[in-house]
């Protein structure tokens, strides 16, 4: 199936909770003036506007509006508590990612470059030539000055010359490719903002592809063998492997964006669950709390409309792309190299919202963390006979070991298949100890259904000990598209998400380990 | 090339969630598996073994992917049962016809199911172990009304003795896609949907290069 949505629809439904979200808040707010309110209402304002309104520049980031933000934020830092070292500024990440950038791609001099490049020797033979010569030829001194200084004059003057005539010619080609792209799509009327993007950054995919070959060389490649899957899923690394090109530069400008949000939510202190654990929502917490669900629901959105933005532009560059498969494999590149920068952030949000969940997760641990998968419900035949565990281990012991990698990974898409491999491994082990109890009869088809998954995925989820799951799978029910959610994958994040749930509400006491 | 364009399903294949419920011990487990083990032989059902296949078939022309989730029947997780059913295209209701307890943890569920998801999920109860009628404790009469009164329909079946499974899953897929056949319907007609999408079936459409699936069905 093809994970593409209805990006409409999505936004319809978005409108539909803003709308309702606003109306609960402006309740809330009458009462008691909130500037956090209106502070995150600002978020999705700001990123909507630039996803949608003024995509125009893809080069990346060093526009001027992307740093009037960051101005707002160290104001509202000052304001709030004290940032906390874990994240570093806005400005940082965005040399970073744009180093990263650099270091991979071989950047070319431009003339004035390569000439004062060329200056730079000549000064120094000069130098060297200078410290050589004996006290009787210090009247050579003035005539080596000259020359050095004729010879570097001269470079420059026809390195600017070259610019220049270099500059126009870029000039002219890109006005060139702006009509090619007029042409692509014809206009009908007046251009929509949406259509001008467009325009603009297939002139800019065009401009590319005049200055790189593999491209070129890659679509002949695949006009050639145009139903081989292999080759595409190998265009696409290649093509996310590029960092200069127009798709990876806009990648990278709205990843700024995005963290340049998120940045002044998730640098104030957090506090690790644990520490103090309150049962109950207060009033006031639920106050603090109300901004930042609306903060999610906006990023959620927001990252549904870069993807769609990125893919079409992948599309634009490729055409040979725009089957359901590809755009699949399209899909998960952008996911990985979107999300891998800023998944920390992104979690710091989460574990910001979940606190309370992941607090009641820990009050159980602490309470059952010695319990047997018996105290859960799980069947004696579904675990090993007492004392046939191999000294020092426990019970589906792989399988917890499986769900800890969930937290080390960055990628929505790998934490999903760690949680597929987890419940894999709960059924191998389940048809393991079975096999110890049945050692005789005959392997029958040793199924478990969801009777036996459940108890036994809660039992391995508590001896994980690893209380940000709650939260990593939260993030995971977010962004992973819905297409995927129907399969396997779907059915083992709800089961994570129940067993999860169930963990939580162990240490209340109200529902009954067992039976 | 091949494939057929424009006709309402011509090239489309549909793919519908079905949730199993019921209580522990009523042989949610066995009836699925039974369902699956007809077709293929063991290596073919998914290493999560019985708690989620998948089923492709091809009904009337149509080919259809089936995707059964199992839900745990015991009290303690009941109140996690929305989030498995979100999204569910049909239900497979599972009680047990020597225990009228299972029969009104069924009814509950039906209630829930209504409440959190209206007329638009197929609903299918099952009166399971049909082997065992000498200890029946669930009259034929009561259930098969109750089902009618809440648009559902009613299914006997043996997991032991294979009988009845069959007909349940190909009559409940046929239903659902009755149900997102009229829902297409009223989407073509311009009439819009009051909620978005979410809910409701994912209709594919092929790719150019797949083929037409041959036979009647194969796992995935």
């Amino acid at each position: 199936t093809c994970k593409h949505f209805s990006l409409q629809e999505a936004y319809c439904e978005y409108l539909r909770i803003i709308h309702f979200l606003s109306y609960a808040l402006l309740e809330e707010a009458t009462s008691q003036s909130k500037n956090c309110v209106f502070q995150t209402n600002l978020f999705c304002a700001r990123v909507i506007s630039l996803i949608t309104v003024s995509p125009s520049d893809t080069s990346v980031v060093s526009s001027p509006k992307s740093s009037s933000p960051t101005k707002k934020h160290r104001r509202v830092l000052s304001d709030g508590g004290g940032p906390s070292s874990s994240f570093i500024p806005p400005e940082v990440f965005q040399q970073l990612q744009t180093l990263k950038l650099q270091d991979s791609g071989k950047k070319e001099l431009t003339p004035i470059e390569e000439a004062s490049r060329l200056n730079q020797k000549l000064k120094a033979n000069y130098e060297a030539r200078l410290a050589r010569l004996t006290p009787g030829q210090a009247y050579q001194k003035t005539s080596l000055t000259l020359s050095l200084q004729r010879q570097m004059m001269e470079n420059l003057v026809i390195a600017k010359a070259r610019q220049d005539a270099l500059q126009r010619k870029m000039e002219d080609r890109r006005l060139r490719l702006q009509e090619e792209a007029n042409r692509r799509f014809a206009a009908s009327g007046a251009m929509t903002a949406e259509e001008q993007e467009q325009r603009i950054l297939y002139t800019n995919v065009l401009e590319y592809e005049q200055d790189h070959d593999w491209p070129k060389l890659w679509k002949a490649k695949i006009k050639m063998n145009p139903d081989n899957m292999n080759l595409m899923s190998e265009l696409v690394s290649c093509l996310f492997s590029h960092s200069d090109h127009p798709v990876v530069k806009l990648l990278r400008k709205l990843q700024y964006c995005i963290y340049n949000e998120l940045y002044p939510i998730v640098s104030t202190s957090v506090q690790s669950p644990g520490v103090e654990f309150r049962p109950s929502l207060s009033s006031q917490n639920l106050q603090e709390q109300g901004p930042i669900h609306f903060t999610v629901l906006s990023l959620s959105f927001c990252v549904l409309c870069i993807s769609d933005q990125l893919l079409s532009l992948c599309l634009l560059s490729f055409e040979c792309l725009n089957t359901a498969t590809s755009k699949d494999l399209c899909l998960a590149s952008i996911e990985e190299a979107f999300f891998t920068p800023l998944w920390s952030a992104v979690m710091a949000l989460f574990r910001k919202v979940n606190r309370e969940r992941e607090q009641a997760f820990v009050a159980s641990v602490r309470l059952y963390r010695d319990a047997s998968p018996a105290d859960f419900g799980v069947p004696l035949k579904l675990f090993p006979p007492e004392g046939r565990s191999p000294q020092g281990s426990y019970p589906y012991q792989s399988a917890v070991q499986e769900l800890k990698l969930v937290i080390k990974d960055c990628c929505p898409q790998r934490k999903l298949d760690c949680i597929v491999r987890t419940l894999r491994l709960i059924c191998a082990c389940a048809e393991d100890y079975r096999c110890l109890h049945e050692a005789e009869s005959a392997p029958k088809t040793a199924a478990i259904g969801a009777d036996d998954l459940l108890p036994i995925l809660s039992f391995v989820a508590l001896r994980s000990q690893c209380p940000q799951l709650v939260s990593e799978c939260a993030a995971l029910e977010e962004f992973i598209h819905e297409g995927y959610l129907i399969g396997e994958e779907g059915y083992c994040l709800t089961s994570m998400q129940s067993a999860l749930s169930y963990v939580e509400t162990l240490h209340t006491g109200t529902s009954h380990l067992g039976t | 090339l091949v494939m057929a364009a424009g006709g309402t399903g011509g090239g489309k294949t549909y793919s519908f969630k079905v949730v199993l419920l019921g209580e522990g011990c009523v042989g949610k487990t066995s009836l699925v598996l039974r369902y699956c083990e007809n077709k293929f032989n063991d290596k073919h059902i998914t290493t999560l073994q019985a708690s989620f296949l998948t089923k492709k078939l091809n009904i009337t022309g149509k080919r259809v992917n089936l995707a059964i989730w199992d839900t745990a029947g015991q009290e303690r997780f009941h109140a996690l049962g929305p989030i498995y059913y979100r999204d569910s295209n049909g239900a497979i209701l599972v009680y047990d016809i020597t225990d009228e307890d299972s029969f009104q943890k069924v009814k509950n569920w039906v209630k829930e199911l209504r409440k959190m998801l209206g007329n638009d999920i197929c609903l299918s109860i099952v009166g399971n172990k049909i082997d065992l009628d000498k200890d029946r404790h669930v009259s034929v009469e009561e259930a098969e009304s109750y089902a009618e009164s809440v648009g559902a329909k009613h299914y006997h079946t043996s997991a032991k003795l294979n009988k009845g499974i069959e007909e349940l899953f190909l009559d409940l897929c046929k239903r659902m896609m009755e149900t997102a056949q009229a829902e297409e319907r009223l989407k073509g007609n311009g009439v819009s949907q009051s909620a978005s999408n979410r809910r409701g079936v994912q209709i594919v459409d092929d790719e150019p290069l797949a083929t037409p699936a041959g036979g009647c069905c194969s796992s995935g």
